[in-house]
């Protein structure tokens, strides 16, 4: 009670700061005139009387400070004393606060910017309702190394009606669309989802509703669309509920709208990771229920019951995989290679977030140590300054401010600097973010929502503070504890205080070029890595390769005669094109990570982990088109057709794997499922299939022509209908686009011609994740490289023009130039090696901790080492050679004449 | 020439006031004037440490300000004890009476006693 009167009493007094002083005023001139009368009355004069009571009281102002330092308000008023003094002395030197203060923009905004995405990405939940009970089911069969598939459809529906774990399963399946209708068809990427999907994830729709459990059957033909896709092909308009589109050529109802910020499926799992522009209900087919052992590509989610534990959803997931596999029809099972199978649950959040972790705690990091950098830089600052307010603060003290008083003033200070700072830093975040995100790699889930919260205002106020202090509280200590006496009398040119600030300045900038060479270690390793992966032969070459990928619709070509059809009137009709040198159509692409399938090879045993071996089908030129090198046998002829004895290309790679030391020519495989023997007659060169820097994995090449109608026109597997064209053309690929499409829409006037791209770009594309790395680490290094740099040469400049006296006395005892040029630079190495015996140190530490970013190159590559190390001295070097330089132009007579 | 004023036992001052305001409602030189009648001159207490302390008490409920005219008619701030202040002092005057009795003792204490 008493408490809170005296905080209401602070208050009040805080807002009636006029009426509390003047009764104070009063008060104290009362007491004095009562004093004085008392004393008349003890028979002194009235003039007197006043100056004995006066004398007696002492300082009215130091009685009315220790009033005031009564109530707890007045340290909130000292403090903002303290503010406005440290704006007035911070506005008095311009130069200093503006460098200051921008390099500790630039440190925090780095952080700001960079904690937006982390904190969206790896500390906030995923968007949606209860997301710590969403579960990512998968298929394993650790035994032979593959621990996580997706599931097949007859899989998973055993999953759905036997589990007991989950509230609900649904399957997700990414799909791609011509969309028709409303203007041009265009290609779009969409998503079969199970009817339990939407409920599950709990964000309800903007306009309509979900598919009803009833609707996910074949025939029922309803779509969700994306606010993105509503918003840029329907213009946002309201009555599109109920409204019919066409995809694939067939009418779908459009029965709901997502809101803005709903992205699903996210990136991370390992299959269907594309956000969806609109949903269709999963729909199983009876063929696709029977797929046994076909086709692998059904991204699993579940929401855990109450009271159920993941370790109990995984042991009921190997009760389950052994009841499944009990199933299975014995010929699918031997692809199992006798291994068990078991369905393994990991939380959802967890396999969005796992890829992207390491790299954004490595960023994260990198951006730590360019703010430790700034701050160590404006410390060294701070201690030059000191020296100049040597005078201002002894006077301070010697007034009787306290050590304490004085370092609370100091760090005011610090704190102003740190929060402008910061504010400036915020809004070099909110416009820097962008940038981050247009580099960033698909990876990175939920980009749209990185946003700028109140956890956002919290962590750079956090991180403003804690700067303040790290910056401030060195210099602040010492300047505030300086030898009093000797400052009053020498006027802060005292030879040992000067001593003791060279050497705190040393200290800061030694750590400085520590941690710039860690930085600069990590990005020469990322930037030699980069270097490696550009350098890769890819197999191919992809100048003047024009690429598209030309979809079918099964309802316009439902049988394979019309698709095999279609596709080769396509190759035979852009052959002829002026300006097209070699043309050739393949369902997958390199650099696209191609499709997985077993093989069985004749003559060797089922046992172990099966070949896995990437599958493209081609058809006219395009080995020739690719450049891709034939290196035994022969190419495929169009003699190679259905009617012909099946044949197959395989890889080097495959050759030396399976068939090493033998002549692969005319040995013989299958697919799974007991297809027709195919036999060997060509060895072509590798190819990236996937992402460069991934290994190569063992290929075959299939003529098109030969594959079986089971396979093109079953309904199961659309793949056959969305080849892709590749041309090799005479100048520039983008200008011949158009021609070819029209050439396509020649065939077929509906067609929607999707991805077309020139190949360097998409070998370029392939790049991004790696670029986005060491791009941002070398900027981020390179900063620290600047800094430190400045670092070092404002020390030297510095603590040369302090000790020009001493130069001047040594030069006129007869020290050359070069003497003194040497003494200056000796100076600044030493510092730099201090900072490099420490750096190298810590980055033997650190750098193994980006292993997994690294491509060709360990984590403690000597070479990078030595050659950064190297770097970093000789920009040490020519930090410290101007101020050694000025250093010998120091006339002795000045010097010693100024003293 | 008096002997030198004694310092003030830590704490205490808080109290003293207390104690002269329960007599009557004062002024601030006539508080400090009446403690150094009272103690016959041996607690001199001066302004600087006499203001806080009313300050203090004020914000603690255990005092209140009036203006009041003094016997010159002159305007000057009054200080009233009140209810909780009083309630304070009797508890301060127990504690302390048990504080001094026994430190009385202790210091009286000779071989014989123990």
């Amino acid at each position: 009670m008493r408490r809170l009167r005296s905080v209401l009493a602070g208050f009040l007094a805080l807002f009636h700061k006029e009426k509390s002083e003047q009764e104070l005023r009063e008060e104290l001139s009362s007491y004095l005139q009562s004093s004085a009368e008392e004393k008349v009355l003890a028979g002194m004069s009235a003039e007197e009387a006043l100056r004995a009571a006066r004398l007696e009281m002492g300082s009215a102002e130091v009685v009315k400070e220790e009033v005031r330092a009564a109530g707890w308000e007045n340290a909130f008023e000292s403090c903002g004393q303290d503010l406005r003094y440290a704006l007035r002395t911070l506005r008095k030197s311009p130069g200093f606060t503006l460098l200051a203060v921008l390099t500790l923009a630039l440190g925090i905004g780095a952080n700001a910017a960079l904690f937006s995405i982390v904190n969206t990405v790896l500390l906030q939940p995923l968007p949606f309702k209860d997301p710590s009970r969403l579960m990512m089911l998968y298929e394993g069969l650790p035994q032979v190394g593959s621990p996580k598939i997706p599931f097949s459809a007859p899989d998973f529906s055993m999953v759905r009606r036997g589990q007991k774990s989950f509230e609900s399963v649904g399957a997700i399946q990414d799909k791609e669309f011509e969309l028709s209708g409303h203007g041009e068809p265009d290609r779009i990427i969409g998503a079969r989802v199970s009817a339990s999907i939407f409920p599950m994830l709990g964000v309800p729709p903007v306009l309509g509703r979900f598919f009803r459990p009833e609707e996910d059957a074949p025939g029922q033909n309803v779509a969700v669309l994306s606010y993105g896709l509503w918003q840029s092909r329907y213009g946002g308009r309201p009555d599109i509920v109920g409204d019919t589109i066409e995809l694939d050529r067939q009418p779908y109802t459009v029965i709901g709208v997502m809101p803005k910020h709903f992205v699903f499926p996210l990136p991370g799992p390992r299959a269907n990771f594309l956000p969806a522009a609109l949903w269709v209900p999963m729909a199983f087919t009876p063929a696709e229920l029977q797929g046994w052992g076909l086709r692998y590509d059904l991204s699993v989610l579940a929401r855990l019951r109450q009271g159920v534990t993941v370790q109990q959803a995984n042991s009921e997931g190997q009760a389950l995989g052994a009841a499944i596999e009990s199933q299975y029809p014995q010929d699918v099972l031997k692809d199992f290679y006798g291994a068990r199978l078991v369905l393994p649950v990991f939380t959802w959040g967890e396999e969005v977030r796992g890829p992207v972790r390491p790299l954004l705690l490595v960023l994260m990091a990198a951006v730590g140590l360019v703010l430790l950098i700034a701050c160590a830089n404006v410390a060294t600052l701070l201690v030059s300054r000191a020296a100049a307010r040597q005078r201002e603060i002894a006077v301070r003290r010697a007034l009787g401010a306290t050590r304490a008083r004085l370092l609370r003033q100091l760090l005011s200070e610090s704190l102003l600097l740190a929060l402008v700072g910061g504010g400036l830093g915020l809004l070099l975040a909110f416009w820097g973010k962008g940038a981050l995100l247009a580099l960033a790699p698909a990876d990175i889930p939920l980009p749209q929502n990185v946003g700028f919260g109140p956890g956002m205002l919290l962590f750079v106020l956090g991180i403003s503070f804690l700067t303040a202090v790290l910056f401030g509280l060195a210099p602040a200590w010492y300047t505030a504890g300086a030898d009093l006496q000797q400052s009053l009398q020498e006027g802060g040119r005292s030879r040992s205080t000067g001593r003791a600030r060279h050497r705190l300045q040393g200290t800061f900038v030694a750590v400085e070029f520590g941690v710039a060479l860690v930085l600069l270690i990590g990005a020469g390793l990322l930037i030699r890595s980069f270097g490696k992966l550009l350098g890769t032969d890819l197999g191919f070459d992809p100048a003047h390769v024009l690429t598209m990928e030309i979809p079918l619709p099964a309802q316009a070509y439902p049988r394979a005669p019309q698709i095999r059809n279609f596709y080769q009137r396509l190759s035979e009709e852009v052959s002829s094109l002026p300006g097209v040198k070699q043309a050739g159509i393949a369902d997958d692409l390199p650099l696209q990570a191609a499709v997985f399938h077993t093989m069985e090879i004749e003559g060797r045993p089922q046992v172990g982990k099966p070949p896995a071996v990437a599958e493209t089908w081609v058809l006219g030129n395009y080995f020739q088109t690719m450049r891709i090198p034939l290196r035994e046998g022969r190419l495929f002829t169009p003699q190679d057709n259905e009617n012909s004895q099946p044949v197959v290309i395989v890889s080097q790679r495959m050759a030396k794997e399976y068939w090493p030391g033998q002549d692969p020519i005319g040995k013989r495989l299958r697919q799974e499922g007991n297809q027709p023997w195919i036999t060997i007659v060509g060895v072509a060169g590798d190819v990236n299939d996937g992402p460069v820097g991934r290994p190569r994995q063992p290929h075959i090449y299939i003529p098109f022509l030969q594959l079986s109608d089971s396979l093109t026109a079953d309904n199961v597997v659309g793949e056959a209908r969305s080849m892709n064209l590749a041309l090799r053309v005479a100048g520039d690929p983008a200008a011949l686009a158009s021609a070819v499409v029209a050439r396509v829409h020649s065939l077929d006037p509906d067609v929607a011609v999707a991805n077309i791209a020139a190949m360097p770009q998409v070998v370029s594309s392939s790049l991004a994740g790696p670029r986005f790395n060491t791009s941002l680490l070398s900027l981020f290094a390179g900063f620290a490289l600047f800094l430190s740099a400045i670092g070092i040469y404002g020390v030297l400049a510095y603590a040369v023009s302090q000790q020009r006296h001493e130069i001047g006395i040594r030069m006129a005892l007869g020290a050359r130039p070069r003497h003194v040029l040497r003494f200056v630079l000796a100076w600044g190495t030493r510092l730099a090696c201090l900072g490099a015996v420490f750096g190298i140190a810590a980055a033997f530490a650190l750098t193994r901790l980006m292993k997994g970013l690294l491509y060709g190159v360990g984590a403690t590559d000597p070479l990078t080492f030595a050659g950064v190390t190297l770097l970093l001295l000789g920009v040490a070097l020519l930090a410290s050679y101007v101020p050694a330089r000025r250093a010998t132009k120091v006339d002795p007579m000045v010097a010693l004449r100024c003293e | 020439m008096p002997a030198k004023p004694a310092e003030l036992v830590q704490g205490t001052l808080d109290m003293l006031i207390l104690k002269t305001l329960a007599l009557e409602p004062l002024h601030g030189y006539g508080i400090g004037l009446r403690i150094r009648q009272i103690s016959r001159g041996v607690f001199q207490v001066n302004p600087g440490s006499l203001f806080p302390a009313f300050r203090r008490l004020e914000r603690q409920g255990l005092i209140k300000a009036d203006w009041r005219a003094t016997e010159n008619n002159r305007r000057a701030k009054y200080y009233i004890l009140t209810e909780a202040g009083r309630k304070k002092l009797k508890h301060e005057t127990r504690d302390w009476e048990t504080q001094t009795a026994a430190i009385a003792r202790i210091l009286a204490a000779s071989m014989g006693e123990l």
